[in-house]
């Protein structure tokens, strides 16, 4: 077991001098391979920004990020979209797939992103026939029900293979059902693969499959 | 060009549209080049297809070759530095003639020539030009629209000066009137003087010529120009044509702007999912290029094959550099037209793909 992702007293501070809000304070945490954290609170709490700096979106005011016990607060945009690319797997609230691409399309995308031609069509044919899409692969994100949707956003965060994966809000748009699915999903491969993993929920019924649940509120993380 | 390609497959009648547009400016930016190389040919095709490189002229007359006059002297003096007989007198006159025992006046403009030397028109229907005598003109067969026969005897309205016309050449006009040809001694017999206009060189050792302080070397191109009409005519064209290239730019910018900023969110997903700026720009800028190649190739077809449905009495030319050069013009006009939206994709945030929902 060793960390994947360490904030060391991390803040987050959003507008100029006068009216500031600080929408993360002096947290510090850190989530290891083969562990599952929810992270829980309502909204404007700070969680999507929490989300953010672990994946590596936002640079924090004061304070630290590791990722991998490297640290990455101050690389360039290049750099940490590069990261991204290699280390990290998201999983957006409402899929976020691409209209114009087919399911297929979705996932060799990232094959394209990163440069490795070899076998990157056959482990997009691993990762749906996983998931269950084999018959979906031809069909857009149109012609697909919200719970396929959301599995090919979860093929997508697989596809490179990353260490991490960051699931914001995956159930929103999901019924309890599909919901837990999608969460059993996440979670069963990231035991497997001893892989670390942050989801940020506000779906109560999901959060007996993570390890830890994590509570911010006011921008304070709080035991939950 | 991954993304490129699909998202043009996926959105086919949007981008159709767009490249409809395209096609419909750059067809009409061919259509008004074409007629305006024609119109050029058609102006003055009589100096455009003369086999000259340079004119000498007096200084004051700009160019102007109506407004020229080359002494008997000057003309000698400029053709004993020349060899080959590469040097050869033109007189011209802009008149208006009848045909005898008409009413009907029409404009022309008489170039007398050495019948013997280089500029002396090829005559397609009569006698060749070596045997034009005095008082008998070669005209241009566009005459023959007006009436006139060889033949017959035309009038000039000011002189009263009768010449009998014994052949035609074809493609001469200067200033859009059809040319005459006279020798020398029907042109001092018509003007009581025995001088020109301009002397026409040849050969590259033209450039050598040294001249007097009233007289100057002017090229053909600039003779061209300088024809009544002719500045103005291609003015108003090439106006015309660079108005359409602003167009073309606008009309680009503000479609792949508008779809840019549409799709601003999705641009955040792909940053966040590890695509570089780069990368998205380099989409963009590769969609931009499909749509403007195929456009201006489609207006390519469009416009040869309505050149081939023209009257003939509409000057149309258009040459492959016309052609290739507003080609490459166009594409490269699209993709200032990008700029715009290459900014708006450098702007966009990966972090805008988070806590949103499309």
């Amino acid at each position: 077991m060793k960390s994947m992702v360490t904030f060391e007293r991390v803040s987050k501070v959003y507008g100029e001098k006068t009216n500031q809000t600080a929408a993360l304070k002096d947290v510090s945490f850190s989530v290891n391979t083969g562990e599952f954290v929810a992270i829980i609170g309502p909204s404007g709490s700070g969680k999507s920004t929490f989300l953010s700096m672990a994946g590596l979106l936002l640079s924090p005011t004061s304070g630290n990020v590791f990722i991998e016990n490297e640290i990455i607060t101050n690389l360039k945009e290049k750099d940490r979209a590069n990261l991204r690319l290699q280390k990290i797997g998201f999983v957006f609230q409402a899929s976020n797939l691409i209209p114009y691409l087919t399911v297929m399309d979705q996932l060799l995308l990232i094959g394209k992103l990163s440069r490795s031609r070899k076998d990157t069509k056959q482990k997009a044919d691993r990762l749906l026939e996983k998931l269950g899409l084999s018959h979906r692969k031809h069909h857009f994100p149109s012609q697909l029900s919200g719970g396929e949707k959301q599995r090919v956003a979860i093929a997508r965060a697989w596809m490179n293979d990353p260490q991490i994966i960051l699931a914001d809000e995956p159930t929103a748009s999901l019924d309890s059902k599909r919901g837990r699915e999608v969460v059993e999903m996440l979670a069963s491969e990231i035991k497997r693969k001893e892989k670390a993993g942050i989801i940020v929920t506000h779906d109560e019924r999901v959060l007996d499959l993570c390890d830890r649940v994590l509570m911010i509120k006011d921008g304070e993380l709080q035991i939950g | 060009m991954f993304l490129a390609i699909r998202e043009i497959w996926y959105s086919k009648l949007r981008y159709f549209l767009i490249g409809l547009i395209m096609v419909l400016i750059t067809w009409l930016v061919f259509m008004v080049a074409g007629l305006a190389n024609g119109l050029s040919a058609d102006n003055a095709s009589a100096i455009d297809r003369m086999n000259a490189d340079y004119f000498v002229m007096q200084k004051d007359a700009e160019g102007k070759l109506n407004r020229s006059q080359i002494s008997k002297i000057q003309w000698k003096g400029v053709s004993q530095q020349t060899k080959d007989k590469n040097a050869t007198p033109i007189g011209m006159k802009m008149t208006s003639v009848l045909k005898l025992g008409t009413t009907k006046k029409m404009d022309i403009t008489a170039f007398a020539v050495d019948i013997n030397g280089f500029i002396a028109p090829k005559v397609i229907v009569g006698s060749s030009i070596k045997f034009l005598a005095k008082g008998e003109i070669v005209i241009d067969q566009s005459l023959e629209q007006e009436g006139i026969r060889i033949g017959d005897w035309m009038v000039d309205s000011n002189s009263e000066k009768k010449w009998k016309v014994v052949g035609y050449t074809t493609n001469n006009s200067y200033s859009h009137s059809p040319v005459i040809y006279m020798n020398q001694a029907t042109w001092i017999d018509w003007t009581k003087q025995d001088s020109y206009n301009a002397v026409v060189l040849r050969g590259m050792e033209s450039q050598k010529i040294k001249l007097n302080k009233e007289l100057e070397l002017v090229s053909k191109k600039r003779v061209l120009q300088s024809t009544p009409g002719y500045k103005e005519e291609q003015g108003s064209l090439e106006m015309m044509i660079a108005f359409l290239f602003i167009i073309a730019s606008f009309i680009q910018a503000v479609f792949f702007y508008v779809i840019t900023l549409q799709k601003s969110h999705q641009f955040g997903v792909l940053k966040a999912i590890g695509a570089t700026t780069k990368y998205l720009v380099r989409s963009v800028v590769g969609q931009i290029i499909v749509i403007a190649s195929i456009s201006v190739l489609v207006s390519i077809g469009f416009t040869y094959a309505t050149s081939l449905i023209l009257p003939d009495s509409v000057p149309f030319i258009l040459e492959k550099s016309t052609f290739a050069g507003f080609s490459v013009l166009m594409i490269m006009v699209s993709l200032l037209g990008a700029l715009l939206s290459i900014y708006q994709i450098t702007k966009v945030e990966a972090i805008d793909a988070i806590g949103r929902v499309e």
